[in-house]
């Protein structure tokens, strides 16, 4: 092949596959487009696919009937706060497991690694009347307690400090280090591409999670967005415009999230899947 | 036990030796290793253990907490389920959902990926991000997004293909609408583990093979496919585990309708559980599921050695 057909095979290759990248983001323009429509304009048979961006005010009645800011709030802090736990302790049981010795090591481990294919659907009742019990229900210790130990973050920072070597380890323990101050000045800061793709995960899992926040928080005031997206969707379901600009906040964080983690993910994700 | 609290004593003794090796005792027995160990087995006891064995226990009774109801019935909750229409339709329509939604993902997922690690594709950060946009959207917001925009009022695919289709409504369309969606939601999870693979591929043997004169088809066919294959079994197991519990699209897009056309397992369980409050039965199926998610995990990691070894 000569170097002009490689040129333009990679041209045609490049704009087919952005073509083809317009099926994945053009249904979020359309409702980013849609957010900035009267519902008249929205429901329009006749109308063109998207329809005219003419107003403000979706974004306007938001606050109004949804509450959303609060909410908004509060999924930004659960989510965040899970996330920075989850995180911490993934990654002080993956030290654990990968360069400690204890008896029932493996045992423990895969206990902690079966908890991935266990439903949802076993665990929930019980622990929703283990909630009642404990006193829990609309309290955010519901909300974050029971899901600290995460088996995929576990095994993820398993995998990825396990190939640290362990001569690092010895020299700092010759050094005086003790195991915490290992753990945090070593072993943490070479696990970036772990931290980043569990973050984006994790924080993604607990903004998108429904049923449990719904099942724990009757509050208005300290209830969660999915729930609440879910909710007046329910009780305002013909407001589309409202909705739409409701969702399409709903999604940023996550995005932002995902933006700034980026960089380390792919080769988190390769750690965790390699071997 | 006892050599905390004798420990505890010492140190509270003025002797300034006794002191610092009551210490060193101390730093001896609440280690990080030790500390982490023992709050993993009590946090795994209480909130793992335990409620996977109330949830056995309750699939023995007909458990109902709105009239305070908890009494024994043996394997009748059992009994019940398997001989339920409604359970086998909805064991079907989770087969079928969860096939299709495998097939795409793996599919879609590698031939995307190996397009984006070929050197003939230009801004491939860009387009991974975009490729990745859905998977990193919440499912709920998403589910909505598709639900308006298979409406055949003002919604954009009728809009865009010409069609006239009642997506969610019609028994014929809906369970492939909720795979249309499922599918756009989570290839590019697939497309970056598949990246993440390609990338640990060696090079030598891509090299020889280029020596020995294999075309494109030959290379794919017997090196990168078989290389690659940890990576698909991970996706397809994991792809199993997920779509088997699948039912916040379900929740948000059809309610298990049109009738109980797209009434998935893990849905019927939301439904038993949390509409018409039948723990006892919710937890049989909960329990029938884990088996066979169980079974089936199993099974994959089997099928997939047998063919290492031939």
């Amino acid at each position: 092949m000569s170097k002009s057909t490689k040129k333009v095979i990679s041209i045609v290759v490049t704009i087919l596959l952005f073509a083809l990248s317009l099926v994945t983001i053009v249904p979020f323009i359309w409702m980013f487009v849609s957010s900035f429509a009267p519902n008249s304009e929205i429901v329009k048979i006749t109308g063109g696919i998207f329809p005219a961006p003419t107003t403000l005010d979706n974004y306007a009645n938001i606050q109004k009937t949804f509450n959303f800011f609060r909410l908004f709030a509060n999924s930004v802090f659960i989510a965040t706060v899970k996330t920075v736990l989850v995180i911490y302790i993934s990654a002080v049981l993956g030290y654990v497991f990968s360069k400690m010795h204890f008896r029932g090591r493996n045992v423990l481990f895969g206990a902690v690694l079966s908890t991935m294919m266990l439903p949802w659907a076993v665990t929930i009742i019980p622990q929703y009347e283990m909630m009642v019990q404990f006193g829990w229900l609309d309290t955010y210790r519901s909300l974050i307690v029971p899901g600290l130990v995460s088996g995929f973050g576990v095994f993820l920072f398993r995998q990825s400090i396990g190939s640290i070597s362990d001569e690092i380890i010895e020299a700092a323990k010759l050094d005086g280090a003790g195991d915490a101050r290992i753990f945090h000045q070593i072993i943490l800061p070479m696990s970036r591409n772990s931290i980043a793709a569990l973050a984006i995960f994790t924080f993604l899992w607990n903004w998108e999670d429904y049923l449990w926040p719904f099942l724990m928080i009757t509050d208005s005031d300290k209830m969660l967005l999915s729930v609440g997206l879910k909710m007046f969707n329910g009780q305002y379901g013909t407001d589309y415009g409202g909705l739409f600009a409701a969702t399409s906040l709903a999604i940023i964080p996550v995005i932002i999230v995902y933006m700034v983690f980026q960089k380390q993910f792919i080769a988190g994700i390769a750690t965790g899947s390699g071997k | 036990m006892t050599n905390v609290n004798h420990s505890a004593v010492r140190a509270a003794q003025p002797a300034s030796g006794e002191v610092s090796s009551a210490r060193r005792m101390l730093g001896r027995i609440f280690t990080m290793r030790n500390i982490a160990v023992v709050s993993l087995v009590v946090y795994f006891a209480v909130f793992m253990a335990y409620p996977i064995f109330s949830a056995f226990a309750g699939s023995l009774h007909d458990w109902n907490p709105l009239i305070d109801k908890y009494d024994w019935v043996g394997f009748d909750n059992f009994v019940n389920v398997l001989t339920d229409g409604l359970f086998w339709k909805s064991l079907w329509n989770t087969a079928i959902y969860s096939f299709f939604s495998i097939l795409f993902r793996v599919v879609l997922g590698l031939a995307l990926a190996l397009l984006l690690s070929s050197k003939l594709v230009k801004c491939k950060d860009t387009l991974r991000g975009l490729f990745y946009m859905p998977t990193i959207t919440p499912l709920v917001a998403v589910s909505f997004v598709w639900m308006w925009m298979f409406d055949p009022q003002f919604g954009m695919i009728d809009k865009i293909t010409g069609l006239d289709i009642s997506w969610l409504n019609d028994s014929r369309y809906a369970m492939p609408a909720v795979i249309i969606m499922t599918i756009w939601k989570d290839f590019g999870y697939a497309t970056v583990l598949y990246l993440a693979g390609i990338m640990a591929l060696p090079r030598d043997v891509y090299e020889a093979a280029q020596i020995d004169g294999a075309n494109w088809w030959q290379t794919f066919r017997s090196i990168t496919l078989p290389l690659l294959k940890p990576t698909t079994l991970l996706i397809v197991i994991t792809s199993l585990i997920s779509y088997l519990q699948a039912y916040v699209q379900i929740l948000v897009m059809t309610k298990g309708g049109p009738g109980t056309d797209t009434y998935t397992i893990s849905y019927l369980i939301y439904d038993q559980a949390f509409q018409k409050y039948n723990f006892g039965t919710a937890s049989a199926m909960s329990v029938i599921l884990f088996v066979l998610t169980g079974i089936l995990t199993i099974l994959m990691f089997k099928a997939s050695g047998d063919n290492t070894e031939a």
